[in-house]
């Protein structure tokens, strides 16, 4: 079945073979093949907890195989330390960011091998500045060197990320979901960069969820899935509908049909809300059993609209109203006493709790209802019931309730933690990027979920990313642009052309539909 | 312990993943609670060689009498460094307790004396947690600063002499908290015991503790779990006050006397034993058994030493490479805890003497 359509006779620059990784609990990789040849890009895909990010970290010598070999140009490449890919020429650019936040871009970019003063060995400022500056120029950005990492948005920082990976100057760079922060523009670009790389014959390994990325910049691929290896091939000989099936195991509908059951009866209402200089009188309402989508380039304030409802970030004009009362909270705490629930768009850094368990994450939200009646002690059984619940639910694939979160596949995580934001039912949900990081399989699961919630009567706020998802699933969608309302979309006008022009240009577009 | 020697040893896991996957504790985890507790079964079983004295009755009862106080406080810092904080005030606070409960006691009895103890403590604690959540100084920096002004005004307050207790009032009920054995258990470890299981409570079995777990782990999280900052902080604060409070009652009454100068270094002693337990000081886990175990193990080694004529600088020394013994395997535990190396690294060591077993 893995017919490889290879043509065997230049040798690969990087072969892997039989490649098993084992962690606790988990065979991350199990005799997983793949190689790279020279000047080729190499699309790895496949779904969360496929073994992509896994693969990646043995080659960037951050994991150690269990069994099998690597071989790097024909000789053995056992990487002990990320600075050993480093002098071999591989550079890796993982999905979670490794900046420091209060060094400059330029140090960054430059961390560990900034170039010293003859005499005063001193950082030479002027040259990596410089050098930065040329990078951020091959990516068509303007990012100030000297600025700290900490003030620049996520899509800079991954633009930081990427330079740095250049300026090592490898032979293999090696891309975990390099657009997933991307605006559109700046995910063109990158494109680019990497045919720019190909074309200087170096090799580019890149993993990407998104399959449109793939068949735009690609050589070959191989598709993963629970740890395995699926196939290989020339992209020619293969079509985004095989891939996704290889991917997954089984045919899926692209989108999650909708119901469409909206009733009648507001559920929140924002009338010229505004907090600091991110948000600017935005009006939006959300009824019972509907989903309203919010869309807009990164950084147009939609995670503020998320956290002014969820008390996290105080609101500074304008009014609020939930379930017809005037509503005002003071902090998240106010907003789930009030029924909403919260998923925050940054999984790692504000959504796990890294140090307690699968349950414990999960239950973190419902503590006050698992309380004994009398001896108003947390109750095992009443956790486990919960737990147990959820995890059926949304089909939790973990080895128990006493599991780390950490060790779970990201699409799991993400399981968790809206179980989390769903355990204590509340008639609002505010989910920010549900499916940000998440394989299609648990993808389609997540927005069948959605779908059943506003049967029942929720109402849910989609912050979304991701066009196709936004489209696909909202009943409405608001567009944001700099902080303020710039659209508002239903009907046939919910198209991804009209996002991006209001996003994006002058234009505003708001439908008239009976809303 | 065991003594029979044929007993085959417990047969060997077949692949590491199966045994989390049956979800089975791991040597790891057990590592994690069990470990020091382990490691103080081993010493006291040693005992009989090295120190025979040490298992006389009178003994044994002077060491857990000795223990309470340290182990108390501990009690209290373990929820502070579950948290993702510590509390270096609390050497202050015990010779500040001390000193105002001694002027509580012989300006009302029993009964002042002992609200005096838990009001003074939870009053320091309130203090950090205001200067930490009000003014928002980092909690290292607040209570360092505080460190010293609760011991200043322990001074202020002993300028005219330490504060003592009258040898006259030997009978009185307060002094019995710290000389009386209940069925042969000085009370001062009951007094610790009942801590630890309250303690225990209120990080495994309550909201709030878990609440505190959660801050600890990750703060960001936390908040967009509806948990307060402040809230936890001020918790954890007071709780660390209320358990100087309580362990200066069994420290005073043992000790008879305070000044300023009282228990000087207390406060690291105090974190030592904590972290010798097993919680992280970055937060989000915490071991009231390890713990629990830590302080004995510190008080028994302690004993031992003072027994055998060890001059005190070299207990220091001692307590020192313990801590970082215990650290260093703890350490070694996390890097290598890839595909269960600590496992097998520690399986070699317990198997090797063994013969495989035939049948």
């Amino acid at each position: 079945m893995t017919a490889d359509n290879t043509s065997p006779e230049d040798p690969p620059l990087l072969h892997v073979d039989r490649l098993t990784v084992e962690f606790p609990g988990v065979r991350a990789l199990d005799g997983v093949h793949f190689d790279v040849r020279g000047g080729e890009v190499h699309a790895l895909v496949g779904e969360n907890g496929a073994g992509k990010s896994t693969l990646l970290k043995v080659l960037g010598g951050l994991h150690r195989p269990s069994a099998g070999e690597v071989r790097l140009g024909g000789q053995p490449y056992r990487p002990r330390r990320p600075a050993d890919a480093l002098h071999a020429g591989i550079a890796v650019i993982y999905q979670e960011f490794n900046l420091y936040p209060d060094l400059t871009v330029a140090e960054n970019v430059y961390s560990g091998r900034e170039p010293y003063g003859r005499f005063s060995r001193g950082i030479r400022y002027a040259e990596i500045n410089r050098r930065s500056a040329e990078l951020f120029g091959i990516l068509g950005v303007h990012i100030d060197p000297a600025a700290t990492v900490d003030s620049l948005t996520v899509s800079e920082q991954q633009l930081v990320e990427i330079a740095k990976a250049l300026s090592v100057d490898g032979r293999i760079i090696v891309m975990d979901e390099p657009t997933a922060a991307l605006s559109a523009d700046e995910a063109t670009r990158l494109l680019d960069v990497v045919r720019r790389l190909r074309s200087e014959g170096r090799s580019v390994v890149y993993v990407s969820h998104r399959l449109d990325e793939v068949f735009a910049v690609a050589d070959r691929v191989t598709v993963l899935r629970d740890g395995r290896h699926v196939r290989t091939a020339a992209l020619a000989d293969t079509d985004p509908d095989e891939l996704v099936r290889l991917m997954v195991g089984r045919d899926i509908a692209a989108a999650a049909p909708r119901a469409g059951v909206a009733g009648d009866e507001v559920v929140l209402d924002l009338a010229g809300v505004s907090a600091g200089r991110q948000l600017r009188d935005v009006s939006l309402t959300v009824r019972a059993g509907e989903i309203v989508g919010i869309g807009g380039v990164a950084g147009a304030g939609q995670p503020e609209v998320s956290q002014v409802i969820f008390g996290a970030l105080p609101i500074t004009a304008g009014t609020m109203t939930f379930d017809g009362a005037p509503y005002r909270p003071g902090s998240p705490a106010d907003a789930m006493a009030a029924g909403i629930g919260f998923l925050h768009e940054d999984r790692k850094a504000a959504g796990l709790l890294p140090d307690l368990s699968v349950r414990d994450n999960l239950t973190i939200s419902v503590l006050g209802r698992l309380r004994h009646a009398l001896t108003r002690l947390l109750s095992p059984a009443a956790q486990a019931g919960v737990f147990a619940d959820y995890r059926n639910r949304l089909a939790i694939r973990t080895t128990g309730p006493d599991q780390l979160i950490g060790q779970l596949s990201g699409g799991n995580q993400q399981k968790v933690l809206l179980g989390r934001a769903l355990a204590p039912g509340g008639r609002l949900l505010i989910l920010n990027e549900p499916t940000r990081g998440v394989d299609i399989g648990a993808k389609f699961e997540i927005h069948q979920l959605i779908n059943e919630l506003t049967a029942d009567g929720a109402a849910v706020l989609m912050i979304s990313s991701d066009l196709p998802e936004l489209l696909g699933i909202s009943d409405r969608v608001y567009v944001l642009a700099g902080g303020q309302v710039v659209g508002h979309l239903t009907g046939a006008d919910l198209t991804e052309e009209n996002v991006i022009m209001c996003a994006t240009t002058e234009r505003r577009i708001f439908s008239p539909a009976g809303v | 312990m065991s003594t029979d020697t044929q007993t085959p040893k417990p047969a060997r896991s077949a692949p590491a993943s199966r045994a989390d996957r049956a979800g089975r504790p791991t040597l790891g985890k057990l590592w994690d609670t069990w470990g020091i507790t382990a490691i103080l079964a081993l010493l006291l079983a040693a005992t009989p060689l090295v120190a025979p004295d040490f298992l006389e009755f009178s003994n044994l009862q002077s060491v857990l009498r000795e223990s309470a106080y340290l182990g108390i406080v501990a009690a209290g810092m373990t929820f502070a460094i579950a948290s993702g904080a510590f509390d270096l005030s609390v050497g202050g606070q015990l010779a500040l307790v001390s000193v105002v409960t001694l002027i509580g006691y012989s300006a009302g009895g029993t009964a002042l004396a002992v609200a005096a103890a838990v009001a003074t403590g939870l009053a320091c604690g309130l203090v950090n947690a205001g200067l930490i959540t009000g003014l928002r100084v980092p909690p290292f920096v607040a209570t360092l600063g505080t460190l010293f002004v609760f011991r200043g005004v322990a001074y202020i307050l002993t300028q005219d002499g330490p504060k003592t207790l009258p040898y006259d009032q030997i009978g009185s009920p307060f002094v019995k908290i710290g000389g009386l054995n209940v069925a042969g258990i000085p009370l001062p470890f009951v007094i610790m015991l009942v801590v630890y299981g309250a303690a225990w409570l209120l990080l495994r079995r309550t909201a709030t503790g878990r609440r505190i777990l959660s801050y600890g782990s990750s703060p960001a999280a936390a908040r967009f779990c509806g948990i307060s900052e402040t809230r936890i902080r001020i918790f954890v604060f007071a709780l660390v006050g209320v358990s100087v409070g309580i362990a200066a009652l069994t420290y005073i009454t043992r000790v008879w006397t305070a000044d300023g100068s009282a228990q000087d270094g207390f406060e690291l002693k105090v974190i030592a034993a904590v972290v010798l337990g097993g919680t992280s000081l970055k937060g989000g886990k915490g071991t009231l058994i390890g713990t629990f175990s830590a302080v004995l193990l510190v008080s028994v080694l302690n004993d031992m030493l003072v027994s055998q004529g060890v001059p005190s600088a070299y207990q220091r020394i001692v307590l020192g490479c313990v801590l970082i013994v215990a650290l260093t395997i703890d350490g070694l535990r996390t890097r290598f805890a890839a595909p269960g190396s600590f496992r097998r690294a520690l399986s070699v060591l317990v198997q090797r003497p063994s013969p495989v077993d035939g049948a």
